[in-house]
């Protein structure tokens, strides 16, 4: 027996079932639902675009390639309970595909997974540029959390990511072990230490 | 703080992501709630979590702004009206 703290195991497996539905809806040809499926996918990869990797302007590329993916991958998908899974290491691998292009990118001089050695213990991550014109950038500080925004750009890109896949997108552990390729038991430890780093740079905010 | 205080709070602080998660049994759940009634410090970390994760999940569900919905919604229309003037084989 559990006792519920914070966890939404059941709006996780409501969310992976709608998915499913919205799939199967939009592979039988259903217009609305395919246009509703390829908004979401671009929504869902702005968002971890944005706050995982921080820049807005590859937020916008990552979107594309989303769309696109998405509709080649709906007309051939087998297995609809997977989609959910399949769009976030989609997602991903977009993400880390613009951040080996991005020119100047700090990750072509330092590790952006090792940091820096910091005198915290843990390591302090290569900081991530902005570069979002000045419109854009206060557009979304009025949507997203500055503060947590910049919190989150502390943490190392594997920590961010399973961040925002756990806490922020709602997956379980297990989708985010799946698209990350790693145990559940990682995802949680990495989470736990993940959750107290925040924790303790949003108290000195 | 007691040694003994000071591993029992180690102890809670290992669990911690475990009992926000609701991934704990009762007699774990009751075993840390009892230790935070006691423990201010220990409370404290407990309830930044809770905090801490309550902010991550408003940025989660906060809509995206209003102008890059409407680009997706406009790239799926070009999409989809592309495909539908695309000759079928």
């Amino acid at each position: 027996m559990t006792t519920s703290q914070g966890t939404r195991p059941s709006t996780e497996e409501t969310t992976r079932t709608a998915y499913a539905a919205l799939v199967r809806e939009a592979a039988s040809g259903d217009h609305d639902a395919m246009e509703r499926l390829l908004v979401r996918a671009q929504e869902v990869a702005y968002r971890f675009s944005l706050l995982v990797c921080g820049h807005p302007e590859d937020a916008e590329d990552v979107m594309q390639d989303a769309l696109l993916k998405t509709y080649q991958y709906v007309n051939r998908i087998t297995e609809p309970e997977a989609f959910r899974t399949w769009l976030y290491t989609t997602v991903r691998n977009a993400c880390l595909m613009r951040r080996r292009r991005r020119v100047g990118e700090p990750s072509r001089l330092i590790s952006v997974e090792q940091g820096i050695p910091s005198s915290e213990g843990a390591n302090t991550p290569v900081d991530v540029p902005d570069d979002a014109p000045l419109a854009d950038q206060q557009m979304i500080d009025g949507a997203f959390d500055v503060r947590v925004r910049q919190a989150l750009q502390t943490l190392p890109p594997s920590s961010r990511a399973i961040v925002v896949m756990r806490e922020m997108e709602g997956l379980s552990t297990r989708d985010v072990a799946t698209v990350l390729g790693i145990s559940e038991a990682n995802v949680k430890t990495r989470l736990h230490r993940a959750r107290e780093l925040l924790r303790r740079r949003l108290e000195r905010v | 703080m007691t040694e003994s205080a000071s591993l029992e709070c180690t102890a809670l602080l290992a669990n911690i992501s475990a009992y926000l998660d609701g991934e704990l049994d009762r007699v774990a759940c009751a075993a840390i709630e009892q230790h935070c009634a006691v423990c201010p410090r220990c409370a404290a970390v407990v309830e930044g979590l809770r905090h801490t994760i309550g902010l991550c999940r408003d940025v989660g569900t906060a809509p995206l702004p209003e102008p890059v919905r409407a680009r997706a919604r406009e790239s799926v229309r070009r999409l989809l009206d592309a495909d539908k003037r695309a000759p079928s084989d």
